[in-house]
């Protein structure tokens, strides 16, 4: 890129692009920078089926930068504005009022929004989703008049939110057809591990998908797939995933497959566009992050090739997830494991995972040890060899292990 | 605060790029202290709980200056508490320490430079 762009324009203020933001201001752009966020405050999302549905944190408290932030980084945050039309050849960015704004780059960090399933009678019973805090919302405000959930889908959101609903004492269905969830994240072994813990409790777990909803006087009825009798409930919340927000992209001409496509410096299609966050997918291999790490790492990436910088340094893909109490942590590629070592004993927290191709570590899973999979990051990382037993040997000091 | 800090520590008691508590009630803090030990052998201290949710920074990994949150990863600098990555947005409260004959003396609510 040549010169740095006087006028930047994010839309999105999510952890993608409120990084970007901060990494730009961080790595010294003094230029024009605006964030264009739908919302009512830039918030972070991984609180929403956790603390913030069990009522233990407020709106303040997940903010991802406080109210003073955007005006001490000389940031100009217009909330609650939908972009509606990046004009790239004009060098515009359109909001929904008609205002447009003056961008030589313009970082699209639009996100997704949660993907329904075509359930037949959803709409009648009011199918909720989890993917904004009004999402959250209208979950909270269900809640004091619900007893029994029906959660559909036990993949990361879903496995939190049957979590979170059981916490606060509601009898919870959790019902998915792959068995289990998350073999590919976090290996077999431990997602096996992972989705029994939801039984022990008292999470009642059902192999199988939906097949229909109604309203009847008794509630809703949920007929699974392969069943006869219909559950009743009085909530249910589909936890499927995610369809990225590619709309704008699409009529700016961008190239989108299921995803804004990038290359490994957020470039899109458009040399004048970037795109950072759930919203994208790598141009190179197809991959979809998904997680908040990558998203915070895209925005940092972004803000280099902004500033004519070199990328900092890649990482190994990170994420945790918080259930039932623990603190489950991933890095690498479990699904690349052909062999596993287990650090600890499997179920006797705290205890990791660690996934081996060959002998060549390829990822890892920890259960309230974060310090395993911290120290896996940096072996994948630094392409560090590593014996298997080592790692697998409790009394191994990994941080020592890592210093060599 | 005296002239000659607390003792909280033995140096040997703090393996380098780790950490360790120190309660409270010994150092009269409005937290817990982390007394975290970085790769090159100084030692630093900050208030223990993460300023994100709640997680004891003395478990985090500690590295070329800075403490990494054992939850969601936020980095806080040992010398001056300063976050440096989401998801926290909260300095940390740091407080000065001195390292005098193999024990670690802690300065409550000093800072460092
Ligand atoms: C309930 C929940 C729990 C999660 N828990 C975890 C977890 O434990 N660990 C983990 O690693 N990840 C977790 N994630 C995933 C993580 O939150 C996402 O990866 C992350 O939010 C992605 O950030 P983003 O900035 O790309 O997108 P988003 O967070 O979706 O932000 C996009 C923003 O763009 C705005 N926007 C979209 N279109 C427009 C437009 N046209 N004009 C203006 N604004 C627009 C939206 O309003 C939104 O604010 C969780 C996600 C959810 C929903």
């Amino acid at each position: 890129m040549s010169a740095t762009p006087g006028r930047i324009v994010i839309v999105g203020g999510g952890v993608a692009g409120v990084s970007t933001v901060a990494a730009l201001r961080a790595g010294g752009y003094d230029g024009t920078l605006t964030l264009v966020d739908a919302g009512e405050f830039p918030y972070d999302r991984p609180p929403l089926s956790k603390d913030y549905l069990a009522g233990k944190r407020d709106f303040e408290q997940i903010a991802l930068k406080p109210a003073g932030w955007y005006e001490t980084q000389s940031v100009r945050l217009i909330r609650r504005a939908q972009v509606t039309a990046l004009l790239p050849g004009q060098g515009l960015v359109q909001l929904a009022d008609g205002t447009t704004l003056p961008a030589d780059r313009v970082v699209l960090g639009t996100g997704g929004t949660a993907a329904r399933l075509p359930i037949p009678g959803a709409a009648e019973v009011g199918v909720q989703v989890l993917r904004t805090v009004e999402d959250a919302g209208r979950l909270r405000d269900a809640l004091p008049a619900a007893s029994r959930a029906l959660v559909i889908g036990a993949g990361l959101i879903g496995a939190e939110v049957a979590s979170t609903l059981a916490g606060l004492g509601c009898a919870v269905v959790l019902a998915d057809p792959a068995a289990p969830p998350l073999a590919a994240a976090v290996g077999p072994e431990l997602a096996a591990w992972l989705h029994d813990q939801h039984r022990t409790r008292g999470i009642d777990t059902v192999a199988a998908g939906i097949a229909s909803l109604r309203r009847t006087s008794r509630g809703i009825e949920a007929l699974l797939g392969g069943e006869k009798e219909a559950r009743v409930v009085d909530l249910v919340v589909l936890g499927v995933g995610m369809v990225a927000a590619t709309p704008l992209a699409e009529a700016a001409g961008l190239e989108v497959d299921r995803g804004i496509l990038v290359d490994s410096a957020q470039r899109t299609s458009n040399p004048a566009v970037l795109a950072v966050g759930d919203v994208t997918r790598s141009r190179a291999d197809g991959t979809q992050a998904g997680h908040w790490d990558a998203a915070r790492r895209d925005g940092e990436r972004a803000a280099a090739t902004l500033l004519g910088r070199p990328a900092p340094v890649a990482s190994a893909p990170w994420f945790w997830s918080d259930r039932h109490g623990r603190h489950i942590e991933t890095v690498g590629r479990m699904a690349a494991a052909d062999r596993t070592v287990v650090r600890g004993r499997l179920g006797d927290e705290p205890f990791a995972v660690f996934g081996f191709r060959g002998t060549t570590l390829v990822g890892a899973v920890s259960v309230d040890d974060t310090f395993a999979v911290r120290t896996a990051r940096r072996l994948l990382d630094g392409a560090i060899p590593v014996d298997a037993d080592l790692l697998a040997d409790p009394s191994t000091n990994l941080r020592r292990l890592l210093r060599g | 605060m005296s002239g000659t800090g607390i003792r909280v520590a033995a140096l040997d008691d703090i393996p380098e790029g780790e950490g360790i508590t120190v309660d409270r009630a010994v150092t009269g803090t409005e937290d817990d202290i982390a007394l975290l030990r970085d790769d090159d052998g100084s030692v630093w201290a900050l208030n223990d709980t993460c300023t994100h949710e709640t997680a004891s920074l003395a478990e985090g990994w500690v590295e070329k200056g800075h403490v990494e949150c054992p939850l969601h990863a936020s980095r806080f600098c040992l010398r001056s508490g300063k976050v440096e990555g989401l998801p926290a947005t909260r300095d940390a409260v740091a407080h000065r320490v001195e390292v005098r004959d193999g024990e670690v003396y802690l300065f409550p609510n000093e800072t460092s430079s």
